[in-house]
């Protein structure tokens, strides 16, 4: 970059280490941010001679990178935003830039995009002389130079190349030598400049740089106090090379090999030549980067004399790449299955449990075994037709790429129980020199982490079932009126097609009110004939047969049914519901075959068995030892149900409408025993909701669904599953029973160690999931996945998984509201965030000497953000006035059923700025990818934008947004009352590109969407985002900040 | 005619053993996948309820026989079991078994160990009791005026250390 800087031409390397090396070492960089802050005292005027001699030297690819301005925020604040990452090296070392010496490279400005970034033009290396602010299009590097006066900027700046990064990182390790600032042979014109202006970008602009494979590193810039002493000291240790960054594990495999950079600086010291060799070698040279611990930190104390804390909300990290999958460990074990079906809380498994105990966050797991693989990954199908599929005969595990053969290839070993298995004649293959199989590239199970086994008679207990639907409508006046029976019935009319399993579909319908009525829907009639049964103490079915019937034959009738529905009952005025009986009857007609049953409850049961009373009116029950008791089903009748129906492979999926107090807490056991899904649309009108019901409707009739189910998890000796969380029955200890299965649904389970020591070199999980495809086929669908046995809790940290980790406690504080009190759930999670934090920091903070500030591994930066989100999320959050009781059950059972990537979506949600779009200044893939964070601060008045947590789309209108894009969107009536409005297409381009952008994002999504349309005229900008994690901030840290 | 009321309570200890007995060995055939968990629901709920009234009546009996002491050892479990019906947790909830598994076991062991202390104090008084009855009947030997606790303690003596 030096090149490309015309400025600064001068740049002269260093002589590497040698200046440095030995003398000061200890103090070798000073980090810029004595430069930063406003001590000037941190400076100190040039080192000892040993500094002066500034070799020129080139290169500095290290430094140079340039922070495009555009994010920066204005020193003014006060507090200049640090990474602060541990230095690695000892502090003898001079880790001087130099070495980093890399092929100069630009870095194109849009890395930089993150918000705070100065144009900190100058890496450290260069004269001083460089004016703090650079314009943004000249790369600076000036990396041999490094050393001098900000060498630690200059670290993080690589960062934003991945080439210079790695480079960088090793050879930048900085020594830590954090209380020695020194001046940087060009003293001299640092402390010339102004505390915070220049230097202060100058800082900054170095750590901004996101490295790419990382997500924005600015999340970790710290506030800092320029005036505190003591933050700013640690600072000068803190700041080590971004090395450490490097996510997982590559600090461990040691730098890839960066293109041939001479090593510019001469391996002087200790130090120099650790750094030659990564650069150079790229060994895993694990040894000497003991320190290089990829963890960044946050300080947060307060600016004496000021009013603010110490923390600048714009300097947190944020998810705003969304879930971000750890990649680097799919890449070390290429055999396991994807992430997308298998995810640990962390892929190191403690060697013991004195280790686990250590580790204070759930160490489990959450399967998600049928997720939507993208086109071209489809799990490969094998039939083992001739040979049977081949398992262990032991433990009964599927064969899998881990296996290893013996013998010749006569025989195998299992990997999960070290049983010597032998090989069936039809499956046996040579080995090869290697003892790989021969025919190794046409058996995708030997080579592929997921596979689907066709599996053969002795897996049925019966013949595979046919998707069959039933349809349990509520018909009393309420569901008339708030036109849901519309929605459905139309809904289901044009789903029908698409239905799964044709054309051995079977569908059937039941409506209820205070009666129950069936239909006869023989393909032989021209319209369905209703019977009713009104006998509710003793509940029959009038007729054995035709009452589900096979769709393709009795379409006609079905199509009829469908369209006379809403007409059917319109003179209704019936306000009972004879729910449980209606539900006894609905069991009677699908217990032969099993099947999906799907029921619209408008009305709180009033008749019969399974009658509900309204509960939850009582404000004094609040804040008791008894609130929870209402999260709880009061009636068994329904846990009885949902276990009869889990027993004949029914689903229950429940769409629960009512304006009213409808007791999801109970209905909705039933889809929590049967592996379905509440839906709750509260005050349902057809005009307003209607939209996100059909969308959520068609795709529940539509998705691929796996049915009659038992899914298991198998491990590796030495560890266990002791627990399971999700929506779901056990039938044995380890047998989850799923009436059905869908891509939207995950479960977790949490692992405990069996045994005191753990000897293996790694351990192996498997999922199995046993079901019939809709086509009718059986299937075994297995997942395998290696994780290593690891002894260092630094290792834990580093290969953990945040979005595994908040899934699964996600499901343990839900259900922890179910026996205590929300406060207590809440508090348990954010003990165990602490706590998990406070370990790690007393892994690194001593050694570091980082008091004073909080530190956190890269791998869960986001875990204390999810963790307020997740207090802050709707089954969770603040007392009972906060969230209805309904809202908040049915809010609980869907999060209990989420894969990770949605639930991290529903708890941190998307939020763009689209009127840009809408006036075709920018384009449309632009605008997705720049989610804004969640805070009152990133709404403009004058703009529009779409709030879109996977289950809804909000679409905020800024009070001074220009009248034009309003009436363009919302058609003529825009100016009165936003709250009423529906969102449909007009017929202009401004309205067609909104809709597009509501589409689109809808099926990259993949759940559902409704329009909900808010202003800012009354207020409501804090409602919407009342549960945005970020809102509100300020006044209230985050849980972790206790530390 | 004392002993028939100690055979009478020493019959329905036992029951209240063998009931015991039977759910843990329930629990434990659903630990090791020989019984499914609506087999086991179905099977401990029968014995659940009646257990409770033989606890209970076993209890009652103490009182209005007069055996204080008894009666008031007896009303723990009583108390526990009261406890339990009232909050209606008292059966099996097929669909949690196995959350519930560890805990179900270890309260169905505690109450095991109760009985077990009392079928000891059962059996000896309900031995003494015939003792006495035998005594009675054989001729008027001052022993019957003997309480029983200064037996059990002169046969203590008598036992050759």
């Amino acid at each position: 970059m030096g090149t490309e800087n015309p400025k600064h031409p001068t740049y002269q390397l260093r002589p590497a280490a040698t200046p440095f090396a030995a003398p000061q070492s200890a103090t070798p960089f000073v980090s810029s941010g004595p430069v930063v802050g406003s001590e000037a005292s941190a400076f100190r005027p040039a080192p000892p001679s040993s500094q002066i001699p500034t070799p020129p030297f080139s290169s500095g690819p290290l430094v140079g990178l340039e922070a495009p301005a555009p994010g920066y925020r204005p020193p003014s604040l006060g507090r200049s935003n640090e990474i602060v990452r541990p230095p690695p090296p000892p502090p003898s070392s001079l880790a001087n830039g130099p070495p980093l010496t890399g092929p100069f490279q630009r870095f194109p400005a849009p890395q930089f995009t993150t918000t705070g970034q100065v144009p900190a033009p100058h890496t450290f290396g260069q004269p001083a002389v460089l004016p703090p602010t650079r314009p943004p299009g000249g790369a600076i590097s000036s990396p041999p130079v490094s050393l001098q006066p900000y060498p630690q900027p200059s670290p993080i700046s690589m960062g934003s190349s991945p080439q210079n990064i790695k480079t960088g990182q090793s050879s930048m390790s900085f020594p830590p030598s954090s209380d020695q600032p020194f001046s940087p042979p060009r003293p001299n014109v640092q402390p010339s400049s102004p505390p915070m202006g220049p230097s202060y970008p100058i800082a900054r602009g170095n750590f901004q740089p996101p490295f790419p494979g990382y997500a924005s590193l600015q999340p970790n810039t710290v506030a800092q106090a320029p005036g505190q002493p003591d933050s700013f000291s640690s600072q000068h240790g803190g700041y080590g090379p971004p090395a450490p960054q490097i996510p997982f594990l590559a600090q461990q495999r040691g730098y890839m090999p960066v293109p041939p950079v001479p090593p510019v600086s001469a391996p002087t010291g200790l130090y120099a030549r650790d750094q030659m060799q990564h650069y150079g070698i790229a060994p895993p040279i694990a040894t000497s980067q003991g320190l290089a611990e990829d963890f960044n930190s946050l300080s947060l104390g307060s600016v004496p004399g000021s009013f603010n804390t110490g923390l600048d909300p714009a300097a947190l990290p944020r998810p705003l790449e969304g879930d971000v999958e750890p990649k680097s460990f799919a890449e070390m074990y290429p055999m396991n299955c994807s992430s997308r079906y298998l995810r640990l809380t962390t892929s190191g498994i403690p060697n013991s449990q004195s280790l686990a105990s250590r580790w204070h966050v759930p160490l489990g797991a959450v399967v998600c075994p049928l997720a939507e693989a993208p086109d071209g990954e489809e799990v490969p199908i094998v039939n083992f037709a001739t040979t049977g599929i081949i398992r262990c005969r032991r433990c009964r595990t599927y064969v899998n790429p881990y296996v290893t053969f013996a013998d010749h290839g006569r025989k195998w070993r299992c990997n999960i129980c070290s049983f010597l298995n032998d090989v069936p004649g039809d499956y046996f293959a040579h080995l090869d020199a290697s003892g790989r199989r021969v025919d190794l590239d046409q058996r995708p199970e030997l080579t592929k982490g997921s596979v689907e086994f066709i599996a053969p008679a002795e897996y049925m207990v019966r013949p595979p079932m046919p998707p069959s639907y039933i349809f349990l409508i509520d018909a009393s006046i309420s569901a008339v009126k708030s036109g849901m029976l519309e929605v459905v019935a139309q809904t289901i009319k044009s789903c029908l097609d698409n239905l799964p399993g044709y054309p051995r579909t079977q569908i059937g319908f039941i409506t209820f009110d205070s009666t129950i009525h069936f239909y006869n829907m023989k393909s032989s009639l021209m319209q369905p004939q209703m019977m009713v049964v009104s006998d509710l103490d003793d509940i029959f079915i009038p007729l054995p047969d035709d009452l589900l019937v096979n769709l393709s034959e009795s379409r006609n009738v079905v199509d009829a049914f469908l369209d006379s529905l809403p007409s059917m009952f319109k003179g209704s005025m019936n306000v009972e519901s004879a729910f449980g009986p209606a539900l006894k009857a609905a069991f009677m007609v699908m217990s032969q075959l099993g099947g999906k049953l799907l029921i619209f409850q408008n009305t709180l049961p009033s008749l019969g068995a399974g009658r509900l009373r309204l509960r939850g009116d009582d404000i004094r029950v609040y804040g008791t030892d008894k609130e929870h008791a209402l999260r709880l089903p009061e009636d068994p009748f329904y846990k009885q149900m949902a276990a009869d129906f889990t027993k004949y492979q029914i689903a229950v999926n429940l769409y629960a409408f009512s304006d009213k107090y409808t007791d999801v807490a109970s209905l909705g056991t039933l889809a929590k025993y049967t592996g379905g899904q509440v839906y709750y649309y509260p005050s349902f009108q057809s005009t307003i909701h209607g939209e996100k019901l059909r969308h959520e409707l068609t795709r529940d009739l539509t998705r691929e669904t796996a049915w009659e189910a038992v899914m298991r998890i198998r491990c590796g000796k030495g560890v266990r599953f002791t627990s399971y969380h999700g929506n779901f029955m056990l039938r044995s200890t380890d047998l989850i029973a799923l009436p059905a299965v869908d891509c939207d649904k995950a479960y977790a389970a949490q692992l405990s160690l069996e045994e005191t020591l753990l000897t293996t070199q790694s351990v192996y999980f498997q999922v199995a999931l046993l079901y019939t495809s809709s086509s009718g086929e059986r299937r075994i669908r297995v997942h395998t996945a290696e994780a290593p046995v690891v002894a260092d809790l630094g290792e834990m940290y580093r290969l953990a998984d945040t979005g595994a980790i908040i899934s699964l406690f996600s499901r343990l504080a839900i259900e922890k509201t179910l026996s205590y009190k929300l406060e207590e759930a809440r508090n348990a999670i954010q003990l165990r965030i602490v706590k998990a934090l406070r370990e790690y920091r007393n892994l690194y903070a001593v050694q570091h000497r980082l008091s004073g500030r909080m530190i956190y591994p890269e791998s869960l930066k986001f875990l204390p953000l999810y963790g307020l989100a997740l207090c802050k999320s709707t089954p969770l959050r603040g007392g009972y006035a906060d969230v209805q009781l309904d809202e908040r059950c049915a809010a609980g059972f869907t999060m209990m059923a989420l894969p990770v990537k949605n639930l991290l979506k529903l708890l941190y949600p998307s939020l763009f700025r689209v009127d840009d779009h809408l006036l075709e200044t920018e384009e449309f893939h632009n605008i997705l990818k720049k989610r804004l964070p969640l805070t009152s601060g990133s709404l403009d008045t004058s703009g529009l934008y779409i709030y879109d947590d996977g289950f809804r789309f909000v679409i905020w209108f800024g009070m001074s947004l220009l009248p034009g894009i309003a009436r363009n969107l919302l058609g003529e009536d825009f100016a009165a009352d936003y709250s009423m409005v529906t969102l449909s297409e007009h017929d202009n381009d401004m309205s067609r590109k909104l809709m597009r952008i509501l589409k689109k994002p809808a099926v990259l999504i993949a759940i559902l969407t409704g329009f909900y349309n808010y202003t800012d005229k009354s207020n409501k900008k804090r409602n919407i985002l009342f549960h945005d994690p970020d809102d509100s901030i300020d006044s209230r840290q985050p849980p972790v900040m206790v530390n | 005619m004392e002993w028939v009321l100690w055979l009478i309570f020493f019959i329905m200890n036992l029951l209240l053993m063998a009931a015991n007995i039977y759910q843990l060995i329930c629990l434990a055939d659903l630990e090791a996948d020989y019984l499914n968990p609506y087999e086991l629901a179905s099977r401990m709920n029968a014995v659940i309820v009646p257990e409770f009234l033989l606890h209970g009546a076993f209890c009652i009996l103490f009182l209005v026989t007069g055996h204080w002491f008894m009666f008031l050892l007896t009303l723990l479990p009583a108390y526990y079991n009261a406890k339990k019906y009232l909050a209606r947790q008292h059966l099996i909830d097929v669909t949690e078994v196995f959350r519930v598994l560890n805990a179900e076991k270890k309260a169905r062991i505690f109450k095991l160990g109760f009985y077990i202390v009392f079928f000891v104090l059962v059996i000896t008084r309900l031995a003494f009791s015939v003792i006495n009855a035998v005594f009675d009947e054989d001729d008027d030997l001052a022993i019957t005026k003997v309480p029983w606790y200064l037996m059990l303690w002169f046969a203590l003596e008598a036992m050759p250390r």
